[in-house]
């Protein structure tokens, strides 16, 4: 007993000291996150909202356009373009303002909205799969199905319609309704 | 909601040149009460204007607006830019008009240009760019898919 506690013991000490980063990151896990590991993710990134649902997550969408953290993390030539941001805006260039919205943005209105080529993926594999299907329906049908019973062949099909006429079988809405029995020909 | 769509209907029919800022934000009913488009643009103009205001509740503030079925008036994307500016954040100001273009949906032609119009004076002021100077109503940049990666 005492045994197999000295060996999970030695175990989990190795697993320290071999991966002291996945020990530690696993460590904080548990400390007051819920378990889920977004905070982490998130890394060094400023939270500046809410966002969806109040996770350090960023996302780009439509719905929840102010993400709960900034895209980028913080590097010392944004923090020099940061402290100009201070200042008044019109002492800003087009290229300062473009770095700071890309640093709290991944895209823009009008590229994250803009069409994709998914359609292009999922006609193809549409139309190929319809083929394939096809060459296997048509391969069984010529090489792989026995022939057809004798009984399908033409005339003795129409035997066995003149036999159901005769028997008058589903008379009233059905085959032998369409029979008129007096002129003996189809109403 | 019948009465918002209502009044889209009504003044897309009627055509949104020189439309008034009455009609542009739709009336809102809260908990059976009605308010009226004028009461709550100066409710949240008040929100985004009050003092010590942080990038936080602007946030919260703004993606509430775009959540809601209007477009915001001028008077209301005024105050947004101006509190954008007090926490010093010019990123959230041009994200913040790029949302309220795109609340402007199918009929971006007519208010789009109208809304830029009683705001110039304010971006000028700002020295905030439009979407279209800085280049952002074209697609720049390509993202990689993520199966790509």
């Amino acid at each position: 007993m005492s045994v197999m506690r000295a060996l999970g013991l030695r175990l989990h000490n190795q697993f320290q000291q071999v991966l002291p980063q996945r020990g530690a990151v696993m460590a904080m896990m548990r400390r007051g996150t819920h378990h889920d590991g977004t905070r982490l993710m998130s890394g060094d990134r400023e939270v500046v909202g809410y966002g969806v649902n109040g996770n350090p997550i960023y996302i780009d969408c439509v719905e929840f356009p102010f993400p709960a953290i900034r895209y980028r993390e913080v590097t010392p030539e944004l923090c020099a373009v940061r402290e100009k941001e201070l200042g008044d805006w019109k002492a800003l260039s087009i290229q300062d303002k473009k770095l700071l919205y890309r640093h709290s943005f991944c895209q823009t209105y009008a590229e994250f909205q803009h069409f994709t080529p998914d359609w292009k993926l999922v006609i193809g594999v549409g139309f190929w799969s319809a083929a394939i299907g096809l060459l296997i329906s048509l391969s069984y049908y010529f090489k792989l199905y026995d022939p057809v019973p004798e009984t399908y062949a033409e005339d003795r099909r129409q035997a066995q319609l003149r036999r159901i006429i005769q028997l008058q079988m589903n008379p009233i809405t059905g085959l032998s309704s369409k029979w008129c029995y007096h002129t003996n020909k189809w109403k | 909601m019948l009465r918002i769509t209502a009044g889209k209907l009504g003044s897309a029919i009627r055509g949104t040149i020189g439309v008034t800022s009455s009609r542009v934000a739709a009336v809102r009913a809260l908990h059976g009460s009605e308010e009226s488009a004028e009461d709550f643009d100066k409710r949240y103009e008040k929100y985004f204007s009050r003092e010590g205001i942080d990038g936080w509740e602007i946030r919260k503030g703004m993606n509430d607006l775009l959540g809601m079925d209007l477009v915001p008036s001028p008077k209301v994307i005024e105050a947004g830019l101006r509190g954008a500016r007090r926490v010093n954040d010019i990123a959230l100001a041009i994200r913040w008009l790029e949302g309220c273009k795109d609340k402007c949906g199918d009929q971006k032609a007519t208010l789009y240009p109208y809304l830029l119009e009683k705001i110039t004076p304010t971006l000028k002021e700002l020295g905030i760019p439009t979407i279209e100077e800085l280049g952002y109503d074209k697609p720049e940049l390509a993202l990689k898919s993520v199966y790509d990666l």
